[in-house]
């Protein structure tokens, strides 16, 4: 498979990320600071205070791009710089949502541009520490991430005294073991302290009490990556790309029946129709859209007349009765059978519900195991409102929003397409029998290394 | 999050007004105020988790908007309005006791906890309803044993975590931990642990809110609503642990097999003492039946063969009427009575002819843990404060101390022949079978803490309470009334005498 970039055609808008072309040695420092890198590094270090940062990027009105978009300047104000503890920062890029992997993309092919953000945020908190938790299925860009720390680390950008500014930092690349619920921002912070990956109650927040009881902030590897644009650009003029509430660009990783799959940077605000059709170039064999499953399996599905009309961004998304969430996002075409997309989605709650709180630990097994029932056509009328029973007891009775998530992508689910339920169950079987017949655009394609011989660190 | 106590909030319960301390979260401030709220994975003495889910409760705001959270973990603010039984919280807990018994096995009527199980209690209380699944639960290990002590059966764990709160916080052994993800998660011992070396092990019984927890001694032995427990004093330390003797109810006795069954100790576990002990006791605790149910002396002797109670003391009485040096070795097991009727003894009709010296009835065994900063410690004698408050400590060796003595009366244990001087007369009090028993002068049989009601002074200087289990058997009598009767006081001794059994 090729770099989806490349064939891809350009979207209207601004790029932060994919404005260059990909090339075997294009995550290197040297090209990174071919295109401008580690200067606004040097900015900041040169001349700005920590507060003023977080000034900028409060003012910039950047969001989260892990799923909640939480601005991410209010995250980093609620740290008290001169509370005398060690502050840090962790770039959560244990990206683990089902139907996301543009996270991915950024690790791989913009490292640098990841790292000079981490480090312009610890600046911000005064950390002297700084955590990276990535993935442990996650390879090359491990491997990638590996390099650029070490790179960053011989050009003075990372250790004591960086650029000569007296300001020090370290960086810890931590590799996770395989969790999903590692992406959960405290279940993360627990794993890193190298206990079981469960997440914690709030109260206390993680800026209170987060890492080693320390006061700690965790952004997402996009969100940390938008912080060198922001302060390259000045909050005014990223302020003025996007949309008002939600500015700057989307990273999108969009998988599923659709012609060109692949990672896409989308600024917000842009025609979700015209990302499906035009974009992604449409759905495989020119099949009708059914559905969109918008940011990755845990924002709530949206049908094909519901996203005419919507724009990519965070409050169009809301208004259209679901959220953006991480950028994942995956297209169904229509003559799929949602009972049995249902148990796929479902399945992967059951395996991956940490245990730890009981809503979800029980009711992740029991609805799967309802609905692998239904599946072998031995569902019983009451199960749907059992299945909107088990959503609801887990809606907001959980520690973290694994168990709520769950019962969305159930519940919404079951709302557009009841009545597939009803037939499942009523006649054993499929309204859509058989798998989706569609012809596999990579047929007989044999994997080829993306890049070949790109030197030792790639 | 500390909790101070000078500073309160005002706040509402149920609509009614109460006082939280400052720290305190809504769950603690409505035990204090006698509100409960259901729990399974909160305890008291251990940090919160938030696992459970079952305290929810619900705090009513201005704009109409409830919110709801789990009381465990709320901290209480002024003015806040809890309600804990709305409707709402109601249906919640209905849900998540219907979560907790969906892969849990509901196999009370064979289940070791049943009768004081928090899952019972809170399925009659707060569900009632039997499970609305239809299909197949869980299965998972049954009888594993988590080390010589303890077996868990992961089918009715509920993953509370309180065990494995309880070995990384209390006994600080981080012996158990809890593996693999979702509903197959088990408690399993660390791999880097060992478990059979927390001696404090066997509380993770009692605080296991169902029946996962067990101890392989008292499995299946009996049915907890037989038993009934009588408050005491562990004898296993200076500590002295507010302990619960647990026997068979007289209601319930048992007519046919073996009738000592009604006599014997079923299980020991600790009663929550603030001043002493806390929640907790030591596996010594729970192994006092080792103690208590060695082979008993029952029979009073004379030169070695039995004799008739009454003789025997008349002989001992007038041995000790003729002695001129005598010595008083005091049993550091006394109780603070038992300890004040010797004292009265000696300094009122023996005064002159006797001294008393207190000497340690038990040292620390081979291998046993002699000291630690929880709970046990180096002293292995429960009342030695109480008995030092009285009479001069026995300094350097036994031998030495007795030396010149022409009648030595040895109270309790802890004493062998060797340390007697030869030419002197010897008058033991024991509760237990031991050969020097029938080289005494005269041996009479004394009640043992199980028998009799009392006071110990543990070694911070607090006095706790003792109660009796069972009545004492054979001719056994209470020190307490045999001193006075020893001095020579006959009322004493018809008192004595009558409350023998024999």
């Amino acid at each position: 498979m090729t770099a989806p970039t490349a064939e891809a055609p350009t979207l209207s808008g601004r790029k932060f990320f994919m404005n260059f072309p990909v090339t075997a040695d294009s995550h290197t420092l040297a090209a990174y600071r071919e295109r401008g890198g580690y200067q606004a590094l040097g900015k900041v270090l040169a001349g700005m205070q920590p507060t003023e940062v977080t000034k900028e990027v409060a003012a910039a009105g950047l969001l989260g791009h892990g799923g909640a978009a939480f601005p991410a300047g209010r995250k980093w104000g609620v740290v008290r710089l001169n509370d005398g503890e060690p502050h840090y920062v962790c770039m959560n890029a244990d990206e683990g949502e089902p139907g996301t992997f543009k996270d991915r993309w950024l690790l791989e092919h913009v490292p640098h541009m990841c790292l000079e953000g981490l480090i312009i945020a610890s600046f911000a908190l005064m950390g002297r520490h700084a955590f990276i938790y990535i993935r442990g299925e996650f390879d090359l860009p491990y491997r990638r991430m590996q390099a650029a720390i070490e790179e960053a680390y011989a050009a003075g950008l990372l250790g004591e005294n960086i650029m000569g500014s007296g300001y020090s930092l370290d960086v810890v690349l931590y590799r996770g073991a395989g969790s999903y619920v590692c992406g959960e921002a405290s279940a993360m912070l627990a794993s890193l302290e190298g206990k079981k990956g469960w997440p914690r109650n709030r109260p206390p927040r993680l800026t209170v009490k987060g890492l080693y009881q320390k006061p700690t902030v965790v952004n997402n590897v996009e969100t940390l990556a938008n912080v060198p644009v922001i302060l390259t650009l000045g909050a005014a003029e990223f302020k003025k790309t996007g949309m008002p509430r939600s500015p700057g660009t989307q990273m999108i990783s969009i998988s599923g029946h659709v012609k060109r799959p692949g990672v896409y940077e989308v600024e917000y605000g842009y025609s979700w129709e015209k990302f499906l059709y035009e974009d992604c170039g449409g759905m495989l064999e020119d099949r009708a859209l059914k559905c969109v499953i918008p940011g990755g399996v845990s924002t709530k599905i949206l049908d094909a007349n519901e996203i005419k009309g919507v724009t990519l961004d965070h409050n169009s998304a809301v208004a259209a009765g679901s959220q953006l969430g991480s950028g994942g996002m995956i297209a169904v075409a229509e003559g799929t059978c949602m009972v049995r997309l249902a148990r796929v989605i479902q399945r992967f709650y059951h395996h991956e519900s940490c245990g730890q709180c009981t809503p979800c630990r029980e009711g992740m097994g029991w609805m799967e195991r309802i609905l692998d029932r239904i599946v072998r056509g031995e569902g019983r009328p009451e199960d749907i409102d059992r299945l909107y029973h088990i959503s609801t007891a887990n809606d907001g009775t959980t520690i973290c929003s694994l168990g709520d998530s769950a019962g969305y992508a159930c519940s919404a689910i079951l709302d557009h397409y009841r009545e597939e339920f009803e037939y499942y169950i009523t006649n054993g079987r499929s309204m859509y029998d058989g798998r989706l017949a569609l012809a596999d655009p990579f047929e007989g394609a044999v994997p080829v290394p993306m890049y070949v011989g790109a030197g030792s660190a790639s | 999050m500390s909790i101070d106590p000078h500073v309160t909030i005002d706040f509402f319960i149920n609509g009614t007004p109460c006082t939280a301390y400052d720290g305190e979260t809504v769950i603690q401030a409505a035990r204090r105020a006698g509100v409960s709220i259901p729990h399974f994975c909160w305890h008291p003495n251990l940090s919160v988790p938030g696992n459970c889910r079952i305290c929810m409760v619900e705090v009513e705001s201005d704009n109409g908007d409830p919110w709801f959270d789990i009381g465990c973990n709320m901290p209480v603010t002024a003015g806040m309005r809890v309600l804990t039984e709305s409707d709402t919280v109601k249906k919640l807990r209905r849900d998540t006791m219907q979560f907790i018994t969906l892969n849990h096995p509901v196999d009370c009527g064979i289940c070791n906890k049943s009768g004081e199980c928090l899952l019972q209690d809170y399925h009659y209380e707060h569900n009632g309803r039997p499970s609305l699944s239809i299909d197949r639960k869980n299965h998972a290990t049954k009888f594993y044993p988590l080390s010589d002590r303890i077996m868990l059966d992961n089918e009715r764990c509920i993953m509370c975590t309180r065990c494995v709160r309880f070995t990384h916080e209390v006994s600080k052994t981080h012996a158990l931990g809890a593996v693999h993800r979702g509903d197959h998660s088990l408690i399993r011992p660390a791999e880097n642990a060992d478990f059979n070396e927390d001696v404090y092990s066997d509380n993770v019984i009692d605080i296991c809110p169902v029946g996962a927890l067990l101890s392989r001694e008292n499995l299946d032995h009996a049915r907890v609503w037989y038993t009934k427990a009588t408050p005491s004093v562990c004898p296993g330390c200076a500590r002295g642990c507010s302990i619960d003797v647990w026997h068979r109810k007289p209601e319930w006795a048992l007519k046919a097999l073996d009738p000592s069954l009604n006599a014997r100790i079923e299980r020991v576990t600790p009663r929550e003492n603030a001043e002493v002990n806390g929640p907790w006791i030591c596996n010594k605790g729970r192994d006092l039946a080792r103690i208590w149910e060695r082979p008993r002396a029952t029979t009073a002797l004379v030169g070695g063969t039995p004799a008739a109670l009454d003789e025997a003391v008349e002989r001992a009485s007038q041995l000790m009427a003729e002695a001129a040096r005598g010595v008083v070795l005091v049993s550091s097991w006394g109780s603070n009575e038992e300890l004040a009727s010797l004292h009265e003894v000696l300094t009122g009709r023996l005064a002159s002819r006797f001294t008393a010296r207190v000497k340690p009835d038990h040292v620390p065994q081979p291998g046993e843990l002699v000291e630690d900063d929880i709970l046990i410690m180096a002293d292995k004698n429960p009342n030695r404060r109480a008995a030092l408050a009285l009479f001069p400590a026995l300094e350097g060796e036994v031998a030495a101390a007795v030396a010149d003595a022409d009648l030595v009366l040895v109270w309790g244990e802890g004493v062998t022949d060797a340390d007697l001087p030869a030419g002197a007369r010897v008058v033991r009090l024991g509760s237990y079978q031991y050969e020097t028993a029938l080289r005494a002068d005269v041996f009479l049989p004394i009640s043992i803490q199980t028998e009799r009601d009392g006071h110990y002074t543990n070694a911070q200087g607090v006095v706790t309470a003792f109660s009796s289990c069972f009545a004492p058997k054979g001719d056994v009598v209470h020190a307490e009334g045999l001193f006075q009767a020893l001095a020579g006081n006959r009322k004493a001794l018809h008192r004595v005498l009558a409350g023998a059994v024999s």
